[in-house]
């Protein structure tokens, strides 16, 4: 066994735990990053689809390309990291934590004075959205189906049907395609698209490829490779309607249906998790609910651009370097129903909050819409958004350190069509 | 052997309007007749069967609705097996056939099993919910009871000496009715005075809240059974079955037995898809075929009928919400069902699990799943847990009992067949009695064969079955050691269920080798987590594939036909251009 002590140990080295390690190194914290596959990078490594960076570095670069641009940053700093090294468990210790990870040397153990996690996300599977039948061979998440293609140049699909209308989804669509795949359409059971609209066109549309609505999988056939699939009409609550379903022949079903923040390591810790974002509960500075752990990236929600992921898991890192405990003097952001969640979901008011990214999407689709945040019924912020979707995440930045915030103080999100604002006045 | 039918008819011409006719022929009540609708051909039969009864009912009532699909079999056809002329043949790899193998191996003889399928345990005995039974509900007479006792007791040695994962952890049976406790005194009172369950004993609620405190609060009072505990089901198959292999026994997958040639009451020679075989003795341990095994082998005097049950299994997050086996009992629900009703467990390896259902079905491999049956057992279950919740939900499967219509089992030589054993009608508790039926068995094979050679014991049989080391069970010392000796072993590929590629390689190399994502699943878990896969599944392919020097396409996830990928891209195989 060997010890290392580190003033930051960040877990994951997809692009936040990159984007983390550089940040907690440029405000001077000795950090090691752990990574438990072969390669940095992450999911990247599989995007060889375009359109990553465009907020970050102004450019369209593919998955790969925006990852190495973090890795050779990353390299210059000379940060140490361990791959293909497992993280089994996490020890919180009076000094801070002890990390215990498993790789072809052996066991280690390293100490940290803070953690950052940055464990990313993993794929809904068709049990948990309760498809039935057989048990074949070709059901699999679109994840799963890119890592064939792109990673091992290996076709999982001739014809195939796509369920859920997820980004990931809609570029495999385009992707298997391209390969040469015929893809008889993909399917949601929302009444609306749940991918971005730039990928509906270039990843359906361009290639006519149909988008049918309000429609879901509901089982699988066939007992060795799959044969076919049922699709049936679902009603308003995404219930499947009976007597609507129709056997469509198919050898793959590709699902897009979802992605978890993949916290395990967080809980064993005894962090809390929000049910909205299924990740962390986190304040201005990614900070979980046990001082010291911080989360970034799609680990403490799912970020629609994998900007979002560098540049909150920058702040995230840079905090971690900056850590010092401190007692937690927490206020609430209460956000109305019309959001689906945002983040972080409360401050620290012992932090410095004059610079704080907000992320966050709707409920629903909105029109002409005014955001509005008010601290004890006075508003403090206001912005109007053409529209709002939510698989558009929208990010604020906002100074709370001007709104005068106390403990006491009730601060709300809420979203106002501007139909009924104008109705009000 | 003579028996009246007359009353027996008399209530089928009641239910059935003379459609349908028992006849007492060969010892065995033989119903025929036409019936529409497979509930009614239950039903029938049913009427004239007596539970536990050694007279059977021979189903041969006309069914139109009830068209199953042929037997699944392997496609190709080979001669491996052509002219192998073994001391005992064993049909079967299931529970039942797997530990039969391996207690024949006790003595010194030529053991073949077959089983059709590409794995081991693929029908039932990976199909059900892995527990090990007290017995509680069992009543003398019936060879369930017979067994029960001495197999629970034999668990603890047999899970040691197999390295099989075993905890025994009790099961609570959950009343709600304060009133009702003289009564459950009584009955277990007379369970263990008249039937010998002796560990069974009555808790009060507030002790349960003590053992179990998240199961339902309205409970007044249970009766625990500690003897009661987990086991993996199809990970005891494949160690009984390796064991049988290490000690000199053949196992043959992808074998079907198509035929057989019986000349006067002794079967000749068995037909299968790799040749022909000669066996001296015949255990027939076919499970929902064990009907058609007994006819081809002349000797059919029982018939099965295939209930299907799902269980569904939930993340190891709510696998801390109980440690044991429990269930709310239903009185009334309880006198007219076949099955205990399910339950909620967590399992060997630390899931919660809940169910099986229990629906009659004449498809005996018809494995899918519906949405009822989750329905069905998490209203049930959600009283015995209440945090049981379809959200934590990672997996379901079903599997397809073979009862017989005494719903007992058959263990006994062929009645009419001199070299042929059965041991059918093996459902729940089957996997518990499985090590106790096994020794029966194989010393009545034995038996069979002393009658005609020497048979002698095997001095070198070694019971203990080195299995493949689990690291994330180990201390970090243990684990540190075993990846000096196999740095294969500090390479996670499976993060949910943290299995290295060591272990991999360990199940790929195990003296049954099936090279498939879900044997290797089966063996040493990778995709059993809550990711099921989606990150390691294209990792084990590509591990598979490297071992055996195939195409990645060529790997495949369990039978024939169930390749992953089709080739690679840019080629006509992938489907692109070349």
């Amino acid at each position: 066994m060997t010890n290392d002590r580190y003033d930051v140990i960040v877990i994951g080295g997809g692009p936040a735990g990159l984007a983390a390690a550089v940040s907690a190194h440029d405000n001077d914290a000795r950090v090691l990053l752990i990574e438990r596959e072969a390669r940095l990078g992450g999911i990247l490594k599989q995007c060889i689809h375009d359109g990553f960076g465009l907020l970050r570095f102004g450019e369209k670069l593919s998955g790969p390309e925006y990852a190495e641009r973090y890795i050779d940053m990353f390299r210059a700093r000379d940060i140490p990291a361990l791959t293909l090294t497992f993280v089994t468990k996490i020890v919180k210790t009076e000094q801070g934590f002890e990390v215990h990870a498993v790789n072809r040397q052996g066991i280690s153990v390293h100490y940290a004075h803070a953690l950052v996690l940055a464990t990313g996300c993993r794929e809904r599977t068709a049990k948990q959205v309760f498809i039935h039948g057989t048990r074949p061979s070709g059901v699999f998440t679109a994840g799963t189906a890119q890592h064939f293609v792109n990673l091992l140049g290996e076709m999982p699909a001739k014809k195939c049907v796509i369920l859920g209308s997820g980004d990931i989804g809609l570029i495999m669509a385009r992707r298997l395609t391209l390969e040469g795949a015929r893809v008889l359409g993909v399917y949601e059971a929302k009444p609306t698209p749940s991918g971005l609209t730039r990928n509906l066109q270039q990843c359906l549309y361009d290639y006519d490829i149909p988008l049918h609505l309000s429609h879901t999988v509901t089982r699988v056939f066939g007992v060795d490779r799959l044969e076919g699939v049922e699709i049936s009409e679902v009603d308003e609550n995404m219930k499947p309607i009976p007597g609507t379903q129709t056997r469509l022949d198919c050898d793959a079903l590709i699902l897009s249906v979802g992605l978890i923040p993949e916290n395990e390591l967080a809980e064993s810790l005894g962090v809390e998790i929000d049910p909205k974002t299924k990740g962390p509960y986190c304040d201005g500075q990614c900070m979980t609910g046990v001082p010291g752990v911080f989360s970034c990236g799609n680990a403490l929600h799912v970020n629609d651009l994998v900007d979002y992921v560098s540049e909150n898991a920058a702040a995230a890192g840079k905090a971690a370097a900056l850590y010092t405990p401190a007692p937690q003097k927490y206020v609430p952001l209460h956000a109305d129903g019309s959001f689906l969640y945002i983040v972080p979901q409360r401050l620290d008011l012992n932090r410095d909050n004059t610079k704080v990214a907000v992320y966050f999407r709707s409920g629903g689709d909105f029109n002409k819409t005014r955001l509005s945040v008010t601290a004890d019924g006075r508003e403090v912020f206001a912005k109007k958004y053409a529209f709002l979707r939510p698989p558009e995440m929208e990010k604020l930045e906002l100074d709370f350190g001007a709104f005068g915030l106390t403990e006491e103080s009730d601060i709300r999100f809420a979203l106002q069509l501007q139909a009924e604002k104008e109705r009000e006045a | 052997m003579r028996m009246d039918m007359s009353k027996c008819n008399r209530k089928l011409n009641k239910q059935f309007g003379g459609r349908v006719r028992a006849s007492f022929e060969n010892d065995c009540i033989v119903l025929r007749g036409e019936l529409e609708r497979w509930p009614d051909v239950i039903s029938a039969c049913r009427t004239a069967a007596r539970k536990y009864s050694r007279i059977h009912v021979v189903n041969d009532i006309v069914c139109p609705e009830a068209q199953d699909a042929p037997m699944r079999r392997p496609s190709f056809t080979d001669h491996t097996l052509e002219g192998a002329a073994p001391d005992v043949l064993v049909i079967g790899g299931g529970i039942s056939g797997a530990s039969i193998a391996r207690e024949l191996t006790k003595w010194k003889l030529n053991v073949l099993l077959v089983e059709k399928e590409s794995d081991l345990a693929l029908q039932a005995s990976g199909r059900n919910d892995g527990e090990v039974h007290p017995g509680i509900d069992l009543g003398k007479g019936s060879l369930k009871h017979k067994y029960i006792r001495t197999a629970n007791r034999m668990f603890d040695t047999v899970c040691k000496d197999l390295n099989v994962e075993f905890h025994r952890v009790g099961q609570y049976v959950l009343f709600g009715d304060v009133w009702l406790k003289p009564l459950i005194r009584l009955y277990c009172l007379w369970r263990k005075y008249h039937d010998g369950i002796e560990d069974t004993v009555l808790i009060s609620g507030a002790q349960l809240k003590r053992k179990e405190p998240l199961l339902d609060p309205e409970a007044k009072f249970a009766i625990l059974n500690p003897s009661a505990g987990v086991v993996c089901p199809y990970g005891l198959t494949i160690a009984y079955a390796e064991n049988a292999v290490q000690n000199g026994a053949k196992v043959s997958l992808g074998t079907a037995v198509l035929g057989m040639e019986v000349e006067n009451g002794t079967i000749r020679a068995v037909h299968t898809n790799r040749g022909t075989l000669y066996p001296k003795v015949v255990i027939n341990a076919a499970g929902v075929f064990a009907e058609e095994i007994a006819k081809m082998a002349d000797d059919r005097f029982y018939s099965i009928h295939p209930r299907r049950g799902t269980n569904s299994i939930l993340d190891k997050k709510a696998g801390v919400y109980m440690h044991s086996i429990a269930s709310v009992i239903d009185l009334r629900a309880q006198l007219r069902a076949h099955t205990k009703g399910g339950g909620t467990m967590r399992t060997a390896h630390g899931n919660l699990l809940a169910g099986p259902d229990a629906v009659e079905t004449w498809q005996k491999e018809n494995t899918e799943t519906h949405p009822e049956s989750i329905r069905v057992v998490f209203d049930k279950q959600k009283k015995t847990l209440p945090r049981l919740s379809e959200r934590d939900i990672i997996t379901y499967f079903t599997g397809v009992r073979a009862p017989t219509f005494e719903e007992d089992f058959i263990i006994e030589r062929g009645r009419r067949t001199k070299n042929l054993i059965h041991c059918a009608g093996i459902q729940s508790p089957g996997l518990t009695t499985a090590p106790a039926v096994a020794i029966d068995v194989a010393q009545t094979a034995a038996d069979m064969l002393s009658e005609k050679m020497t048979v002698e014991k095997n001095p070198a049989f070694d019971p203990v079955r080195k299995g493949i080391p689990a690291l994330r069970e180990m201390d970090e010392a243990q684990r540190a050691e075993l990846i000096k000796e196999n740095p294969d072993y500090g390479v996670i590929v499976c993060r949910c269920e943290e299995v290295s590629k060591g272990e991999i390689l360990d199940a790929l190399r195990s003296p049954i080798c099936v090279p498939t994502v879900d044997g290797v699943k089966k063996r040493v878990r990778p995709g059993m987590g809550r990711c099921q896969g989606g990150f390691c599944s294209p990792l084990v392919t590509q591990i598979i594939a490297d071992y055996l020097g195939v195409p990645l396409s060529e790997v495949r996830k369990s039978g024939e036909g169930s390749v992953i990928t089709f080739g690679k891209t840019k080629t006509p195989e992938g489907g692109g251009e070349a």
